[in-house]
């Protein structure tokens, strides 16, 4: 009966080969994870930069209303179309400052998941892989181990 | 275009699996199933698990952009 490394029956260079597709699988995934961190913090950005926008462009209508209720005349002046920006304004702004919230929660939810996506990486996988090649160097001492001698 | 990284991993996932597939038809023996039992299969389910976490984001985030553009 087999025993010790001989008990391993397996093909050195198809265990070579898994041990390579792992290696890269690693890199590959490192670049993934960074890419989803990339996605987060550029649609981040990307709502910040909408949501000055929206609060400046809510800023400047307000004072248009403003300007508009403060005109001088003999009628009082037809202030809708500044109100109606205003309200519009308003709204995306709160529109656009929901997204951030939901964004930032998903991120934050996320956070916890990609954090022990990256030990795996970093830490169970090098892992699996040193267990690996120790599995195809005793493979390969065995069989440099002439008949009989086991 | 660039793809999505979630579906770039998959892809990647998908060609670990199929190595692994090749070296399961060469290698049967108690190694191979401790190795698959303590390497091989929480490797394989983790990264579904993040894939499928990552893609979930991915979908928010395209809607949120989406939903902001006035």
């Amino acid at each position: 009966m087999a025993t010790g490394t001989n008990a391993v029956h397996a093909d050195i260079e198809a265990l070579k080969g898994f041990h390579e597709a792992l290696v890269r699988f690693r890199y590959a995934q490192r670049g993934v994870a960074e890419r989803g961190g990339d996605e987060i913090a550029m649609t981040r950005a990307s709502l910040a930069a909408k949501a000055s926008r929206w609060q400046a462009r809510l800023e400047q209508c307000q004072a248009e209303l403003d300007a508009c209720r403060a005109a001088d005349g003999e009628e009082a002046a037809d202030c809708s179309a500044q109100v109606r920006a205003v309200e519009q304004a308003g709204e995306r702004l709160e529109h656009v400052r929901r997204w951030q919230q939901r964004v930032d929660a998903g991120a934050g939810e996320f956070g916890g998941a990609a954090g022990a996506y990256l030990d795996l990486l970093e830490v169970d996988l090098p892992r699996a892989e040193s267990r690996l090649l120790a599995i195809i160097t005793s493979l390969e001492a065995a069989r440099r181990v002439p008949a009989g001698e086991t | 275009m660039t793809a999505r990284p979630d579906r770039d991993g998959g892809e990647q996932l998908g060609l670990l699996g199929a190595a692994w597939e090749d070296v399961a038809q060469h290698w049967q023996d108690e190694v191979a199933h401790r190795f698959e039992t303590d390497h091989w299969t929480p490797l394989a389910q983790r990264s579904r698990a993040y894939l499928a976490a990552l893609g979930a984001l991915l979908d928010v985030l395209e809607t949120a952009e989406r939903e902001t553009e006035f």
